[in-house]
């Protein structure tokens, strides 16, 4: 809730303070900035949110009790990570509404592609998510953290990597650039905001292609998530 | 509840302390020479490297630099008039979000008109068209160019009628490539043209069109 | 085995079936809670050191005995407790709860657990969490809440049910303890130092609380040191320390039917006297104004008795000690270190 405030205020703020200066691209920069700005909120959200999530039950114990109860270790894991993938999720919606509101006030018309790069938005959230899932089942939240980051700035490059590797590089390493390529998350899939800002909706095939690698995607990280925690030993 | 207040307390006072920071060194840096704080501009990275940098952000970094780069004509139309960084940012601009028109409308104006770089400008208007063929605005901005800075009523007359041709275009637009197929008397010409731009263009480029209509005898 | 005639009509006789299908196998109850040479190592992650927190434990519940795992800290009856519960897994050696392996969820439905010093989610009401762990057993929303209701009263927790669980003391979080583990009346009670964090009175709570279950039919394993309440309470006992069992059996067995010592008060006894008894090896203290001596041998006392009598030692109470459960164990231990 707070979160929510400050982000709409901090909005407000800025497209009266920078509308003006873009000469009269000030809409384009209220979306532009509204759109970066929420989705990069609900990264570090899910990122600094998710990194101490297992940590914190285990260092506080509170997860003896549970893990004891008929429950599997997939679903409490499972758990953990559609809770923080709803949060985080429903934050980035709330601030999407939010923008569209102020846009709306401000400008006149309602920018309603926007909702369509939101909706793919959640995906990569999804993704983001799962990956801080998958490391804060073993290891430390400064490191979960680290790897929930690099995982968006890595995604965001998997293209420029391939494309770096392939020039001049022996071979060895344009095969294993290529499978860690394949590996990676393609997350440039579900980046549509340049096109809502431009008023453009995403088109219905690149929506489900892109749900569909994100669910895919999303399902393989949390089986070996599982695989790891199914695993683990409490001391 | 009372961990979170703590939390953000912290977060406000250090907010705070950053923002006072940042202003002082914000007064520090105005004492310097203008010259010394545009070095930040050749510094931009141009080309495929902006995209990367970028990160899933291009449009609003683009945005970003859209903003300095108007903060920049701004500031040399006070003092010293020369603007030669200004192809430099509206490339970045581009390269960032290709489909953002007002930058290369823009850039193309103020290389074409107040440095007298009219070859640049249409360069410029150009990658633009390559970028969005269907925007009128871009052809349209061609014409003008070429109608204005270089007299060549020919192409001029070619780009309104392409303009004219593009979905979505302002009525003006086939007025325009009538007269100038007709050639209804350069200054009558140029007049309407720079009157549109006084209707239509953004307060620097309205600047622009005030003055130039005085030129031309116009109030 | 002879063979019954087939009757009349010639076909077999129903003796006949059941003797060609021979002797039926006796069905045994299977055991509540069997370990069998049970063994974790540690690895230390940096120094890859190996160090063995159990070794070699094996023990087995019987239905409604309440079992008491003892020994000192580091003993490893947390950690024989944990394998059981499936948070850790025995390097080697068997367990199994109703035959079933630890991580078996449907043996866990029928299982109660509290840690050792148990922390539950503090944003929660203590309402909000015994609901969280009926939703866990599948209970249902009604029967959890009256259970909850049932079991808070019962831990005198009836007017807390309403507050957040980071305004509950110590006590009150180990009795909320109680009540998450008893939600869904299982038959076997896993308790990790139960009586921790509670006053006497709380403790007594507890005590009849694990009596009550034992009647209605419940089995309960409990590690502990608080040794004096164990012996009251447990049926059956095993010592551990430094992860092997050192001893393991029923409390009356372990301690002996018979009278340990005796202790002597006498009054107006001579320091010299004191002296030298000492130095036989009694032990002799001085308790308000009188001497206490303790005599380990039935014939020894006869003879102390007679000679405090031809002295005019005054005798003021002769009082047989039977050993108590703590000094067994300190006994044990110190003769196993």
């Amino acid at each position: 809730m707070l979160v929510l405030g400050l982000f709409g205020f901090a909005l407000l703020i800025g497209s009266q303070a920078l509308a003006p200066l873009a000469l009269g691209e000030g809409q384009k920069v209220v979306i532009d900035f509204g759109l970066a700005g929420s989705m990069m909120l609900a990264t570090l959200l899910a990122v600094f949110l998710g990194s101490s999530l297992l940590h914190k039950e285990l260092e506080r114990r509170t997860i003896y009790s549970i893990l004891a109860k008929p429950i599997w270790r997939e679903e409490f894991l499972l758990g953990k990570f559609l809770g923080l993938w709803f949060t985080t999720a429903a934050l980035l919606l709330a601030m999407a509404g939010i923008l569209a509101l102020v846009v709306t006030v401000g400008y006149g018309e309602t920018p309603w592609a926007i909702f369509g790069a939101v909706g793919l938005s959640a995906v990569e959230l999804g993704i983001v998510t799962a990956v801080v899932v998958l490391f804060s089942s073993f290891t430390t939240p400064a490191l979960t953290a680290f790897f929930g980051i690099s995982a968006v700035v890595v995604g965001h490059f998997a293209e420029d990597l391939r494309y770096f590797a392939s020039h001049g590089a022996p071979v060895v390493v344009r095969w294993i650039t290529e499978s860690v390529y394949w590996a990676l998350p393609h997350l440039s899939v579900f980046n549509a905001r340049g096109l809502a800002v431009h008023g453009t909706a995403v088109e219905p095939e690149r929506m489900l292609f892109a749900t569909t690698y994100g669910g895919l995607y999303i399902i393989g990280l949390m089986v070996l998530a599982a695989a790891v925690f199914r695993r683990r030993e409490f001391r | 509840m009372a961990r979170i207040d703590r939390d953000l307390l912290t977060g406000l006072l250090l907010a705070s302390l950053f923002f006072w920071g940042a202003a002082r060194s914000e007064l520090l840096e105005r004492r310097k020479l203008t010259a010394i704080r545009e070095e930040e501009l050749l510094y931009y990275p141009s080309g495929y490297a902006v995209r990367g940098a970028a990160m899933g952000y291009e449009t609003a970094a683009a945005d970003l630099a859209w903003l300095r780069g108007i903060q920049y004509y701004g500031e040399h139309r006070l003092t010293d008039q020369k603007y030669d960084l200004i192809g430099h940012v509206m490339d970045i601009v581009t390269e960032l979000d290709p489909s953002f028109v007002q930058p290369y409308v823009f850039g193309a104006f103020v290389m074409a008109q107040e440095m007298k770089e009219t070859e640049r400008g249409l360069d410029l208007l150009e990658r633009g068209m390559r970028a969005n063929p269907t925007n009128w605005r871009l052809a349209f901005e061609v014409g003008f160019l070429h109608y204005v800075c270089r007299h060549d009523y020919v192409s001029a007359s070619r780009y309104f009628t392409w303009a004219s041709r593009m979905p979505d275009h302002e009525p003006y637009v086939e007025r325009f490539a009538a007269f100038a197929s007709q050639r209804a008397g350069n200054t009558g010409m140029a007049i309407l043209l720079w009157k549109q731009v006084l209707a239509t263009g953004n307060e620097y480029m309205q600047e622009v069109a005030k003055r130039e209509l005085q030129r031309l005898g116009v109030r | 085995m002879s063979q019954e005639r087939d009757d009349s009509r010639g076909r077999p006789s129903w003796n006949a079936e059941f003797l060609r299908q021979g002797p039926m196998q006796e069905v045994a109850p299977l055991p509540i809670l069997e370990l069998s040479a049970v063994r974790k190592v540690y690895r230390d992650p940096m120094t890859l050191k190996p160090f063995t927190a159990v070794e070699g434990v094996s023990l087995s519940l019987r239905r409604g005995e309440i079992f008491g795992l003892l020994g000192p800290n580091g003993a490893g009856k947390t950690t024989t407790i944990k394998m059981i519960l499936g948070l850790a897994k025995p390097t080697s050696g068997m367990i199994r709860i109703w035959g079933r392996e630890p991580r078996d969820r449907a043996a866990r439905t029928r299982l109660g657990y509290l840690p050792e010093n148990p922390s539950f989610y503090d944003h929660l009401t203590a309402r909000e969490y015994l609901s969280l762990v009926g939703s866990l057993f599948d209970l249902g929303a009604a029967i959890s809440r009256r259970r909850a209701d049932e079991l808070l009263a019962r831990l005198g927790l009836k007017d807390e049910g309403r507050k957040p669980l980071r305004k509950f003391s110590k006590g009150m979080i180990q009795r909320l303890g109680i009540c998450q583990a008893l939600l869904n009346q299982p038959d076997l009670l896993i308790l990790d130092e139960p009586m921790s964090g509670l006053d006497p009175i709380g403790r007594a709570d507890v005590k009849q609380i694990l009596r009550e279950e034992r009647r209605r039919g419940a089995t309960v394993l409990m590690s502990s040191h608080v040794l004096a309440e164990t012996e009251s309470l447990c049926d059956r006992v095993a010592i551990l320390h430094r992860g092997r069992v050192l001893e393991m059996g029923e409390v009356k067995g372990l301690l002996g039917t018979g009278v340990m010592e005796w202790e002597v008060t006498v009054e107006g006894l001579p320091d010299s006297v004191a002296e030298r008894l000492r130095t036989e090896g009694h032990a002799v203290d001085t308790i308000a104004g009188r001497r206490v001596i303790r005599v380990r041998e039935g014939g020894e006392l006869q003879r102390l008795l007679r000679a405090f009598g031809q002295d005019n030692v005054f005798i003021h109470s002769v009082e047989p000690r039977r050993p108590s459960l703590e000094e067994h164990f300190v006994r044990t231990i110190e003769s196993a270190s």
